[in-house]
């Protein structure tokens, strides 16, 4: 599994929002303001550790040891902070997985080309939902409360474990039906690191170290994800 | 006498059928955006062109009967009713009767209906007298036969179509704006013509034989300053050629200072006709998207769209973004949608409206998503909301879907982070534009699965994941195999665009 530190650059619009979710997840966040007015509200919501200090000073970076953390992830509300931070940080350490949001699409580009691993373009996502709400109004609420709210049907991705009953099965075998969930996609290893819906009509080979996602009640895909880690299936 | 007019005013107030058949016939006659109303136009349209041709063409050839007939008195006969419904739905007299009934029940005087119905028959007065009226009843003339001069009066009935096309209306309202210059420029013309016609009447009449009255004179100096010069009358004094000379350059100041304003008015106008015309088009559409705010969410909502948006309407309140919207190819206009007459110019009664709150103040998106639901409950509000908190507040003003990107980007960071796999299918289905996506099927009341259980139904043949259906408003996710499907549900299945589509031939339809 994942270690579990994240180097979070940003407390502000969308930092604040992204560090309490994931310390409610287990993940230990270690925050990085500039701004003395976020990095006070950081330490007040509860981030001891937070750093007060100037992004843009290589030295100041280096002295973070960002390459201990798993990933490093740029929400700075100044877009043009958050271009030179992702730039210093992928020069410095350009091993480390560096995640930046973005605000437009010029930005994008430049977040890109600075090296980060992975954009989230705020407007993108937004732009598609506005077609989609058009095109397919309800399907949208729906899968809009499945991704966002906490509890109620949500997704779920599983790592298949060597000792798991599902490793030999192909998924058009496994009947998922009595255990409340379906079965979404998979990342199959041995067809290279992609992503397949399951709708895509090939019959896959569960093997060890793939990962499925599933979609389902909450409760239901966790009594799910411990269900396939044994060796015979109990229903 | 008094007491019959009354109570054939109060039936009249009071009787439903009567309010509706006039509104409705007010709105054939007057509302552009009646959908009925093009069907109007292009009748009268249809009988106007083909009265002109009749009458163009029996000058050298002898018509049938019946076409003479039908020029003159079926055009004339459609002609009239419709002058008649025009005055009829002008204003209402038995609202006068009524009221001033009312007044002096309450005043306790003496009721007199005559006074008032005066003024209700004056205001119906003005109206006959206003140009187009004129226009309209000229154009019934031609049905009295024994006076053949009559028969020029079809050419009114060209004019008629004036009121049919908008590009001459807006022509009339356009020099109708600039009126007094018109007007002192016409008067000018008037004076110098006079002078200059008696002037030569005075010194011509004698030595030149083209000139016998003074009809001749002025219509001589008419033909000179106006630069045309036929040439069938022209001076032979000095005197003459000297005032020829005068009028001649006058003329040529008066023409161009004439096109200047014309041409001003024009271009003063220019922006707010192209304006109207945008919103003319877009409310002839059965159901468009109004767009509010040209920032960056609404390029990339623009850019995003595959194939090109027809049916939609930019509005902006900074004209510097109204420009950038026009420079980009898309039709943008200069207008405040928080206010209640921007709104209101769309076609809200019998168009399907959606509107985009895409701008970057949650305070203005509130507003315009209020503004538009007070005009029409009908009208679809998506608005997008920056801060999370104010969310119930959008929730009141009663929008239909609600776009949070904020909200939605850190999800996705949180779950890039926490569960990069299903990011990827987050991501895939959110953008869409991956080969799956999740879609709906939507039961209509004589559709071929209402009754079928699930278990009947092959998703799987058709490459779908069946998650659930919508009932009432509550999801199911995965309901039992033995669960039937009924009138109304709505299912979600997840697959690829052509599967879904495979799925909708081979199902939907009447049982």
């Amino acid at each position: 599994m994942f270690a579990k530190n994240i180097l979070l650059f940003g407390y502000g619009n969308h930092g604040k929002f992204i560090a309490q979710g994931l310390a409610k997840d287990g993940f230990s966040v270690k925050v990085v303001e500039s701004n003395q007015e976020y990095y006070r509200q950081a330490q007040e919501d509860g981030f001891q550790d937070a750093v007060h200090m100037d992004v843009t000073k290589d030295d100041a970076l280096k002295a973070l040891n960002p390459q201990d953390y798993v990933k490093l992830v740029c929400v700075m509300d100044d877009e043009h902070l958050n271009v030179f931070l992702t730039l210093s940080l992928h020069s410095l350490f350009n091993e480390s997985y560096i995640l930046s949001i973005s605000d437009s699409m010029h930005t994008t580009k430049k977040l890109k080309m600075a090296g980060a691993t992975k954009v989230i373009d705020l407007y993108e996502v937004s732009a598609n939902r506005i077609h989609n709400i058009l095109k397919r109004p309800v399907a949208t609420k729906l899968l809009e409360g499945f991704v966002l709210e906490r509890d109620g049907i949500g997704f779920k991705e599983m790592i298949i474990t060597e000792d798991s009953f599902l490793v030999g099965m192909t998924t058009d075998e496994i009947d998922f039906s009595p255990y409340g969930v379906l079965l979404v996609g998979m990342i199959d290893e041995e067809l290279g690191h992609a992503f397949v819906f399951i709708t895509a009509g090939i019959n896959h080979n569960l093997d060890c170290d793939d990962t499925i996602v599933c979609i389902g009640p909450r409760d239901k895909l966790e009594a799910f994800s411990e269900e396939i880690k044994k060796r015979e299936r109990s229903i | 006498m008094n007491q019959l007019l009354l109570s054939l005013a109060l039936y009249l107030r009071t009787s439903k059928r009567y309010k509706k058949s006039k509104n409705f016939v007010s709105d054939l006659l007057n509302n552009s955006s009646n959908p009925y109303k093009k069907y109007v136009d292009i009748t009268i349209i249809f009988l106007i062109v083909t009265s002109v041709f009749i009458l163009i063409y029996e000058v050298k050839h002898p018509v049938p009967e019946w076409v003479d007939n039908y020029d003159i008195y079926f055009v004339s006969f459609v002609f009239s009713i419709e002058y008649i419904l025009r005055l009829w739905v002008y204003n209402d007299l038995s609202e006068f009767v009524t009221e001033e009934y009312h007044e002096s029940q309450f005043l306790q005087r003496k009721f007199e209906p005559w006074s008032v119905l005066k003024i209700g028959l004056v205001e119906k007065l003005k109206y006959m007298v206003t140009p187009a009226a004129i226009i309209d009843l000229l154009a019934i003339f031609p049905a009295y036969r024994p006076l053949r001069v009559l028969r020029i009066f079809v050419l009114f009935r060209v004019l008629k179509l004036l009121r049919y096309t908008k590009s001459i209306n807006q022509f009339v309202e356009v020099i109708s704006n600039k009126r007094f210059e018109l007007l002192t420029l016409l008067f000018l013309l008037f004076f110098i013509v006079m002078t200059a016609g008696i002037a030569i009447y005075v010194l011509e009449e004698r030595l030149n034989p083209n000139i016998e009255d003074l009809f001749d004179a002025v219509y001589w100096a008419l033909i000179t300053i106006s630069t045309v010069g036929y040439g069938d009358i022209s001076p032979v004094t000095p005197e003459g050629r000297t005032i020829s000379m005068l009028i001649i350059v006058s003329g040529i100041a008066m023409i161009s200072f004439s096109t200047s304003v014309i041409v001003s008015a024009f271009s003063e106008r220019l922006i707010e006709l192209k304006e109207n015309r945008i919103v003319e088009q877009v409310n002839k559409s059965r159901s468009f998207l109004i767009v509010c705010g040209y920032g960056q969410m609404t390029k990339m909502f623009f850019r995003q769209k595959k194939d090109a948006l027809h049916n939609y309407i930019i509005l902006d309140k900074s004209l510097e973004r109204v420009e950038t919207a026009r420079k980009d190819g898309y039709d943008a206009i200069h207008e405040d949608a928080s206010r209640f007459e921007t709104l209101n110019k769309f076609n809200v009664e019998h168009a399907k409206i959606t509107i985009l709150c895409l701008t970057a103040s949650d305070v203005e998106n509130i507003y315009i998503t209020l503004n538009a639901k007070s005009i029409s409950r009908k009208i679809k509000v998506i608005a997008r909301v920056n801060d999370i908190s104010i969310i119930s507040k959008f929730e009141y003003a009663g929008a239909d879907h609600l776009l949070m990107p904020n909200r939605v980007v850190n999800t996705m960071v949180h779950t890039a982070i926490t569960q990069p796999t299903m990011y990827k299918a987050v991501h895939a289905i959110l953008t869409g534009k991956s080969l799956a996506h999740i879609d709906e099927v939507h039961i209509h009341e004589f559709h071929s699965l209402v009754g079928k259980s699930i278990k009947e139904i092959d998703f799987k043949g058709s490459k779908l994941l069946f998650i659930g259906i919508q009932r009432e408003g509550k999801f199911m996710f995965n309901p039992s195999t033995s669960e039937h499907i009924k009138s109304y549900d709505i299912l979600l299945v997840m697959g690829r665009h052509i599967s879904v589509n495979y799925f909708n031939t081979l199902y939907a339809g009447d049982i």
